[in-house]
């Protein structure tokens, strides 16, 4: 039968992709840093240049955790009462992409404002 | 990770020589991400009937699973099919955990495992999945793969190994509709076809996920369908 065999092909597929993708990529050498405090990001706004991945490092001052959650960066993690987190944004293209605390998403809000920096390298 | 690259490689050359096998249960099922997040705890209702020339297959899932790590979640299951005599019931439980090995978009790809050990009802066969999981973002779009190798074993099934391979290609289009596109491979079966995701949140930590997929049998002659779909409700 021939699916046997497309399921060879596959897994020799994977095997081959294993040996690529497994190669350590580190992402980011730009690091940006977001605070919460009193369930508000600070700063609102974060602006990072285009088509580059960049680290977020988020400190959760208060004393609940929070959940940064953003449908446009397809990131959702969980920072915890007192700690440090980070996020690993893009590459992406120009554009703003919102975020919010989803503990208390009417205070916590922000966006990520994707653009050309003048002092960019 | 890269401690992790030469087991990942010997477990894929284990299964990559292994001898084509051919397993008893529904290939489609659910393409599994990658990722954890802390604090979650879930339901879950899975749901897949396909139709051939001649029969139909039902199987359900009722899951509960919570995550106990930011990194780790552990989930159960009780999972019912119709048998043979067209009666539908409990047919097996099984415990899963799911490991997040990299942080989403840290490297080219995000990898995670899947662990399983199931066991039917009443009597003494088991089934233990290892598989590895990855997705790759490509802006709006994504794409993820699972690899899985199956151990079977028992008093009433052959002893054997069986691999399964998935893919889904998902465009995030709008948080409640997100179509995709899904491939499954294993056990004498391959099949593709479409399918829709989705979420819609609620309050906090609370949100409602959704699937459904129509898969198609391929490489056979002959009529095999697959309807599946899943609720998910995290909170």
């Amino acid at each position: 039968m021939w699916s046997n065999l497309l399921n060879k092909i596959l897994t020799q597929l994977l095997l081959v992709s294993f040996l690529i993708l497994s190669t350590e990529i580190e992402a980011a050498d730009n690091t940006y840093y977001l605070v919460i405090e009193n369930h508000v990001f600070k700063p609102s706004v974060i602006e990072i240049p285009p088509n580059k991945k960049v680290k977020l490092v988020i400190h959760n001052k208060d004393k609940l955790p929070e959940e940064f959650d953003s449908f446009d960066l397809n990131r959702e993690k969980v920072i915890f009462a007192g700690k440090k987190s980070t996020i690993y944004i893009g590459p992406l293209p120009a554009g703003e992409y919102y975020f919010i605390g989803e503990y208390h998403p009417v205070s916590a809000q922000g966006k990520v404002l994707i653009k050309e920096l003048k002092n960019a390298d | 990770m890269s401690k992790l690259i030469p087991l990942m490689l010997i477990m894929l050359l284990i299964c990559s020589y292994s001898t084509a096998t051919y397993g008893d249960g529904l290939v489609v099922d659910k393409v599994y991400h990658p990722y954890v997040l802390a604090n979650e705890q879930e339901v879950e209702w899975r749901f897949m009937s396909s139709q051939t020339d001649t029969y139909n297959r039902l199987g359900q899932r009722l899951g509960y699973g919570r995550s106990l790590s930011d990194t780790f979640a552990i989930d159960v299951y009780l999972i019912g099919h119709r048998d043979d005599n067209l009666d539908f019931g409990l047919s097996a439980y099984e415990i899963e955990g799911r490991w997040m090995l990299t942080e989403q978009g840290q490297y080219w790809a995000d990898w995670g495992m899947l662990f399983e050990v199931e066991k039917k009802y009443r009597t003494n066969d088991w089934e233990v999945t290892t598989g590895f999981i990855a997705e790759k973002e490509f802006g709006k779009s994504s794409l993820t793969v699972n690899f899985f190798i199956v151990q079977e074993w028992g008093d009433n099934i052959p002893t054997e190994m069986e691999t399964e391979f998935r893919l889904k290609y998902r465009y995030r289009f709008m948080p409640e509709v997100q179509p995709a596109f899904e491939v499954y491979s294993g056990e004498d079966f391959f099949g593709l076809g479409p399918a829709f995701m989705g979420i819609h949140r609620f309050e906090g930590q609370k949100q409602l996920k959704w699937e459904l997929g129509f898969i198609s049998e391929v490489s056979h002659s002959g009529k095999d369908h697959t309807l599946r779909f899943a609720l998910e409700y995290e909170f």
